[in-house]
């Protein structure tokens, strides 16, 4: 599922979610944010662990990758974890995008450099506020 | 003083070898002294004669001429050489006529010639010898002549004689004695050294003197016999004191069995009389004569009859003395009437010749006796009364495992009566299989260890059945085991009931672990439950508003009024889920390692978390100072969050004053959460901790899940929570936390400044 936004400058942003519905709020939060990307979105750990096992020539790096934890098949745990052990995808910042606010999630992903920890909020407005967060965050990266 | 002879008799035999020796000496010396003067006087009175006779003739010779001549001076001339001869006191020439014719006188005197002799010859006259000597001529006789010589020569011969005697006597006596002395040791010296031997034998009784030998005479052959017969007497001496120490060995011992004899007699508890063939009284110990209440010298020699009499207690009649074995029921009357009961024996005392020579009879008092077993049997049938009626089943058995007394329940045990039991085999009684298990006990009571022991028995009368025994030795007054006591429980009852109890513990601990199980699967699924309804919650909510805001603005009334109904609905829902997720969360692993947490910086996040809260109602909150504590952050936020928002929440109409207290107990810290707000009715003061407990309806929002999350937090630190509260009168909510794991975190009762808005 590949879509491109049409403005300048283009960021590459990762999105790794298999909930269609998260993508589709995502893409929206984005929009209202007004900051156009091309958004990548992969569906499993197994797509994302796939990705970064790629040949270091192929493909371009994503500016930021946004991450759930829950996924199918691998679990964003483990993909933040090959990511930070793969060389070229060190030093690329990770918004972890998650449903639960428990403090036991957080703690599991603190050891791995990760720039922001967003909880999916179950108000729309909130939801809508991501796009803007994101922007800051590449904002301040470049 | 003692006649010479006693005299002589007594001196000693060295001092008469001396007189013997030195009186030999001197009657010999003296009789040759007297007899060589006497000899010698009569030799020289001859010589003499015969030398005057000379003498004369030749001084007649002389004068012959001087006569014929008749020439008195020529003869006087001649006679003068007579002077010569001193001892010549006069001398003269008579005529024939006897008319003095010449005369010579030594001291001159005239007249001092001797009347003539009528004879020629020698003549003693006195003390004066006389010569007369014919003158002659031519063979005629013309005068004669005649001599007056003294006899002091001889007198001076027999003097000097005499001297020269006393002198030889004299020194003859000396070397006499001197001799004697020497020599008489010889004799003497052996005769003393025997006789002081004697003395010294004599003196110190001591026959192993032996005299000393110094020559084989007479005297040594006295000494040897001396000596032997010495031997003879010390071996008799000897002997005769070795019969003597036995005699008197012999005599101590006879008087030391007397003395035992009259000791035990006096000493011993029972009365002893002796009598003769007669039946007088020989003898009576003291206890004796206290019997028959009299004195010992009132009752030797007297009848014993007179003394005392003996009835038989039953019937009175008299009793004969029995020939032997003690004779049971007898009554000692004294002669005053007073009467002991007494055990009595007699037994018949025989002369050398097995006559009856009188008898011994021997009583003994027993009257304390009669006490002790009136005492003894009263207290044995009290012991039956109180074992027979309380609980415990106890029996005595003597060591050939034989019973000697039972207790009625141990009796009714085994269904029989202590009177059947008691002195019966143990075996016949409980069988030889019981008595099997239990023998080692046995044998390890009456080892003298106090045993106790639990067993199962297959009993003859009542059958297999469980009993639990304490078993202790029983002694004897002198310390030897005699048996045992034993005090037997039946716990058949008790070991089924406690294998019951064990059975039902076995299982409730088996539902206890199958509860804990559900119990942890129940948690996982509250977790699991709470953490995956959000996701499809938050769609729901999310969506809805999108599609609230797709429809058409104009689209009022009942479907947004409905719209709007299902995001408040799916908005709780969300809470209620967060609040379920945070207290199944507290029991699970925390996420933070356990560490200090200080209080005073718990309460600060919440009063930031709360900020929006307290800014809204006013309210005012003050703490002291709060300690650091043990344990989780995150769980004392939340701990202080719910009290201190629901202080908020449960607001009355003033503003709220929320105060927050701490105190440090023996064993624990206490703390307080204090507000004015509505209060809570004590009836449900022990409701409010449970999950999903609202006391209040949609008015004040809240999910009922506060108060039990701040339960969990506090039961997980092993503290205690509690509200002290009136309807209307503020809340107090005090929790606490064991002291042991906060030690030395610095509580005080200091009060300080408030915290807060």
């Amino acid at each position: 599922m590949n879509a491109t936004e049409t403005q300048e400058p283009r960021i590459r942003i990762l999105l790794i979610e298999d909930n269609p519905t998260d993508v589709e709020l995502f893409r929206r939060a984005l929009g209202v944010a007004g900051l156009a990307c091309d958004l990548t979105v992969l569906e499993d750990g197994a797509e994302a662990l796939a990705l970064l096992r790629l040949p270091d020539t192929e493909g371009v790096l994503p500016d930021l990758v946004v991450l759930d934890l829950n996924l199918p098949k691998h679990d964003g745990i483990e993909v933040l974890q090959a990511m930070r052990a793969t060389t070229r995808y060190t030093s690329v910042p990770v918004a972890i995008l998650s449903s639960s606010s428990s403090p036991r999630e957080r703690a599991k992903i603190e050891q791995f450099r990760v720039s922001r920890y967003i909880t999916k909020p179950p108000d729309l407005d909130q939801f809508m506020k991501i796009g803007f967060t994101l922007k800051e965050l590449v904002a301040g990266r470049r | 003083m003692p006649p010479r002879s006693r005299l002589f008799a007594n001196m000693p035999i060295k001092r008469k070898l001396v007189v013997i020796i030195m009186s030999v000496t001197i009657a010999a010396l003296g009789v040759s002294g007297i007899a060589s003067v006497v000899t010698d006087s009569r030799l020289f009175r001859a010589y003499l004669g015969r030398d005057l006779t000379v003498l004369a003739g030749i001084v007649a010779e002389n004068s012959t001429a001087a006569l014929s001549f008749e020439d008195p001076k020529s003869a006087g001339d001649t006679l003068a050489a007579l002077r010569a001869r001193t001892h010549v006191v006069a001398a003269c020439i008579l005529r024939a006529d006897g008319q003095l014719f010449a005369e010579y006188s030594r001291d001159g005197k005239p007249g001092s010639c001797p009347a003539p002799v009528s004879a020629d010859g020698v003549r003693f006259k006195g003390l004066e010898l006389i010569v007369s000597h014919a003158i002659v001529l031519d063979q005629r006789r013309i005068g004669s002549l005649v001599l007056l010589y003294d006899l002091d020569e001889i007198e001076e011969r027999v003097w000097l004689y005499g001297a020269a005697t006393g002198i030889i006597l004299l020194v003859s006596g000396l070397v006499a004695l001197l001799l004697s002395a020497r020599l008489q040791r010889v004799i003497a010296e052996p005769v003393s050294a025997l006789a002081r031997t004697t003395v010294a034998v004599s003196r110190s009784q001591d026959y192993g003197i032996r005299a000393q030998k110094r020559s084989d005479d007479e005297l040594g052959v006295l000494v040897d016999a001396f000596n032997s017969m010495l031997t003879g007497i010390q071996s008799r001496d000897h002997e005769l004191k070795q019969a003597l120490q036995a005699r008197e060995a012999a005599l101590r011992e006879a008087q030391s069995a007397r003395d035992f004899l009259s000791t035990t007699l006096a000493s011993i508890g029972d009365a002893v009389v002796s009598t003769d063939a007669e039946g007088r009284v020989v003898f009576a110990n003291a206890v004796a004569c206290r019997l028959m209440r009299r004195t010992g010298e009132d009752v030797a020699g007297r009848p014993l009859d007179e003394l005392m009499r003996l009835v038989d207690e039953q019937t009175r009649d008299a009793v004969k003395s029995p020939d032997g074995p003690i004779a049971e029921h007898v009554l000692l009357v004294a002669h005053d009437g007073a009467e002991v009961p007494v055990d009595h024996s007699a037994a018949p005392i025989r002369d050398h010749q097995g006559n009856v020579a009188g008898a011994v009879l021997v009583f003994r008092d027993i009257t304390e006796r009669r006490r002790a077993e009136r005492e003894l049997r009263a207290a044995q049938e009290q012991l039956q009364l109180v074992t027979d009626t309380m609980a415990p089943a106890v029996t005595h058995c003597s060591r050939d495992l034989c019973y000697v007394w039972v207790s009625r329940r141990y009796a009714e045990w085994l269904q029989s009566t202590p009177e059947s039991i008691a002195g019966r085999p143990i075996v016949e009684v409980i069988g030889a299989p019981a008595l099997a298990t239990i023998r080692p006990h046995i044998e390890r009571v009456l080892t003298g260890e106090r045993v106790e022991f639990q067993a199962q028995l297959v009993l003859p009368a009542i059958g297999r059945r469980w009993v639990r025994a304490v078993y202790v030795p029983s002694f004897d007054s002198g310390g030897a085991i005699t048996g045992w006591v034993g005090d037997v429980s039946d716990i058949t009852d008790l070991r089924e009931a406690q294998a019951e109890v064990a059975r039902i513990n076995a299982d409730l601990c088996k539902s206890n672990e199958s509860l804990a199980r559900s119990n942890e699967d129940l948690g996982r699924f509250a977790y699991a439950a709470s953490h995956d309804l959000q996701e499809p919650l938050r769609m729901i909510t999310t969506y809805v508003q999108l599609l609230a805001r797709a429809l058409p603005a104009q689209l009022d009334g009942e479907p947004k009024l409905f719209m709007q109904n299902v995001v408040d609905g799916s908005m709780r829902m969300r809470g209620l889920l967060a609040d379920l997720l945070a207290y199944s969360e507290i029991g699970g692993d925390p996420v933070e390692p356990i560490g200090d947490v200080d209080l005073n910086g718990v309460l600060s996040t919440v009063l930031q978390n709360l900020q929006l809260a307290i800014e809204e109602s006013g309210a005012s909150i003050r703490s002291e100072k709060l300690p650091v504590v043990s344990g989780y952050s995150g769980h004392f936020v939340q701990l202080f969050q719910n009290l201190v928002g629901n202080a908020i929440k449960y607001r009355a109409v003033d503003a709220p004053r929320i105060r927050i207290a701490c105190r440090a107990e023996e064993r624990y810290l206490q703390f307080a959460v204090a507000d004015n707000g509505i209060g809570i009715d004590t009836e449900y003061h022990a409701k409010i901790f449970g999950v999903f407990k609202r006391l209040h309806g949609k008015k004040i929002p809240g999910t009922g899940i506060g108060l039990a999350i701040c339960q969990r937090v506090v039961e997980r630190y092993g503290g205690r929570i509690w509200v002290e509260s009136q309807a209307g009168k503020g809340a107090t909510f005090f929790f606490t936390l064991p002291a042991e794991a906060n030690e030395s975190k610095g509580v005080t009762n200091e009060r300080y400044g408030n915290t807060g808005a």
